[in-house]
């Protein structure tokens, strides 16, 4: 019984996909093949692969992640907070220990630093999943599990009338297998 | 496409020749761990509950009846319970250390190791933090370290030390978390993949997030790491200097310098990375994973030692150094206190083991023995347990009022609070072994030669 639910969680029916993937071996054969693809105007493909590779990285014309942002407003936030909080404590009830100073910045320093470290981790992590679309609870696009292998998966959404055209292009640009999802 | 251990951007010779590792084979070389445990390990699991129920059964009367049921006496109120937490927060930091500052310095040998010493960081600062907990005497009011708002407007103080150390420690323990786990997501969406239990698949698919190794996911996925270890770099220095100040901001002798945070934080690397070399020997061995940790990589965490450990023995005899030099006598007679009183015995056992034995390794052959590496490892934690037991007892014993002065010895209860702290340690790392990836899949990866069609 549970492991008929968990089967059916786990293995939902694959949703219906339109368009056409390949799947390579050699790394340049497929970093290639996303340059002509995105010369020939399929500039919102997707690859998959265990590992990212420079030579693809540069096909894809992909700039930085924007998580840094995510994350200096995170630290930013962080840091005003740790030091808001040992002021507005402080204030909130003076209490003099150790005839010491009430509002001293050294130690403040410690609570902002850590506070500081504490919020842009999180924010760099809220920021990686928000940006990188997970959890990802539906596929975007067909899934293969060599891609975490040693497969690179190239995928083109498509109608079928460009299908036919793409598998060409693909077969001639060294894909070792083309799936067509019309 | 195979190639070897010797590809793997190593020199040297390797203790398993020309053992074949592509792409495909190293996902399941390192899946291979992940399987029903087998008689030894549940041997060894078995005892280790053991040893943690005694503990927790002690730990329990401790609770019900107080602090007194153990050797604690004024003045020595930190003793074990203290000793035993900045023990654990040092072996926790060289998991950060080989995951964050190595990976800055890009150093290539960490890819192979520092998986194992990340989840060794989780559960050194899991159970370092136990101990403060326990140590409140009052663990079900622990929520009162923490400010949050009241109706009393009563607030932490935020000038002591010792809420440093909950800031500090918390947000360690947070961050290496998230670094850990954000780490496991590739290697888990490879498990994923290949789980045939209903429930480690579902355990799999829910820690992958649904990573698919898409190229938006990898780009903002390196992106977030490399700020993960921008941000946890810093964090390994803070978190132990904020751990030294609980000490040095004290005027107690032996314990008020400013060479506490750089002694500490070398010491904490130095006991780390000893503990890193004694679970990669047995683990590589236990599971036949000498051609992803090779003996060079255990060789250049051998030096880390070495290095470490010319730090630690710079900073004993600083102490000593400027306690014979400076104007303070009650500091002089402390450090001669220590090397000559009551506990001689803990402060050469501590100098022995962290500034004499790990000389040895200046010889080659000594770092390249797995077996010398094993034995020197243990040594080095039992040094660096007794170093943090000599900076607090010995100090606590003398301090500056003679009719304070106290010989305390250790109870019971105390052993059994040590020998829980690893029993604790080791369930999870033992869990740990047979659930997730114990060497991460996708940084192996990257060293490895790509299949190129027109050459490399």
């Amino acid at each position: 019984m549970l492991n008929k639910l968990l089967d059916g969680l786990l293995n939902p029916p694959p949703p219906k996909f339109h368009g056409v993937m390949g799947i390579w071996y050699y790394v340049d054969d497929a970093a290639d093949a996303v340059k002509m693809l995105r010369e020939a105007g399929h500039k919102n493909l997707n690859v998959f692969s265990p590992v990212p590779h420079h030579e693809i990285e540069h096909a894809l014309e992909q700039g930085p992640s924007l998580v840094r942002w995510v994350t200096a407003v995170g630290g930013f936030l962080g840091a005003t907070g740790g030091f808001a909080l040992c002021y507005y404590s402080i204030s909130s009830w003076p209490l003099v220990i150790g005839g010491k100073e009430l509002f001293s910045l050294p130690p403040f320093t410690v609570i902002g630093y850590e506070s500081m470290i504490l919020i842009a981790g999180l924010s760099n992590l809220l920021g990686m999943l928000a940006l990188a679309r997970l959890p990802q609870l539906k596929q975007v696009a067909p899934y293969d599990p060599r891609f975490q292998e040693d497969r690179i998966g190239i995928w083109v959404p498509c109608d079928a009338a460009t299908a036919a055209r793409l598998e060409s292009m693909m077969k001639g640009h060294g894909a070792e297998e083309v799936q067509v999802h019309a | 496409m195979s190639t070897t251990v010797k590809n793997l951007a190593m020199d040297g010779v390797n203790d398993v020749a020309d053992r074949p590792l592509d792409q495909k084979t190293l996902n399941s070389d390192v899946m291979s761990m992940i399987s029903l445990p087998g008689k030894v390990w549940w041997t060894i699991f078995i005892l280790d509950l053991v040893v943690l129920g005694v503990a927790l059964a002690l730990v329990r009367n401790l609770i019900v009846h107080g602090w007194g049921v153990s050797g604690f006496m004024r003045p020595v109120m930190w003793a074990v319970d203290i000793t035993n937490f900045v023990f654990w927060v040092g072996i926790a930091h060289c998991g950060t250390l080989v995951s964050a500052v190595l990976f800055l310095f890009r150093s290539h040998f960490r890819r192979a190791v520092y998986r194992l010493a990340e989840a060794m960081t989780v559960f050194g600062v899991l159970t370092a933090a136990m101990f403060p907990a326990i140590h409140t005497g009052r663990p079900w009011f622990d929520y009162w370290l923490f400010p949050y708002p009241n109706q009393r407007q009563l607030w932490t103080n935020v000038r002591s030390p010792l809420e440093w150390d909950v800031f500090a420690v918390n947000t360690y323990l947070t961050v290496s978390s998230i670094f850990f786990l954000v780490g496991l997501i590739p290697d888990v969406a490879a498990c994923r993949d290949r789980a045939k239990h209903p429930i480690m698949k579902l355990l799999y698919t829910v820690i992958s997030f649904g990573w698919t190794g898409a190229n938006y996911q990898w780009k903002h996925f390196y992106g977030a790491y490399l700020f993960f270890a921008a941000l946890a770099t810093p964090l390994v220095f803070s978190v132990h200097s904020v751990v030294s100040w609980d000490f040095a901001m004290a005027q107690t002798p032996g314990w008020h310098s400013t060479l506490f945070a750089p002694y500490f934080v070398a010491g904490a690397i130095f006991s780390g990375v000893g503990m890193v070399i004694f679970l990669l020997v047995i683990v590589r061995k236990a599971y036949n994973m000498q051609h992803i940790v090779t003996i060079d990589h255990m060789e250049k965490l051998a030096k880390l030692v070495l290095l470490t450990s010319c730090m630690v023995g710079y900073s004993y005899l600083t102490e000593f150094f400027m306690a014979w030099y400076g104007p303070n006598k009650a500091e002089r007679d402390v450090f001669w206190f220590r090397a000559t009183g009551h506990y001689w015995w803990a402060f050469w056992i501590m100098f022995s083991c962290n500034v004499v034995f790990p000389m040895l390794l200046w010889m080659k052959s000594f770092r390249r023995n797995m077996t010398a590496l094993l034995v020197l490892s243990i040594f080095v934690n039992i040094g660096m347990w007794f170093e943090r037991f000599v900076i607090i007892v010995t100090s606590l014993t003398r301090s500056l009022n003679p009719a304070n002065w106290f010989y305390y010895k250790i109870s019971i209860t105390e052993c059994a609070l040590i020998a829980g702290s690893f029993a604790w340690f080791f369930m999870f790392f033992l869990i740990f072994l047979r659930v997730l990836p114990s060497f991460s899949i996708a940084e192996i990866k990257e060293t490895l030669p790509m299949p190129k069609r027109r050459g490399h």
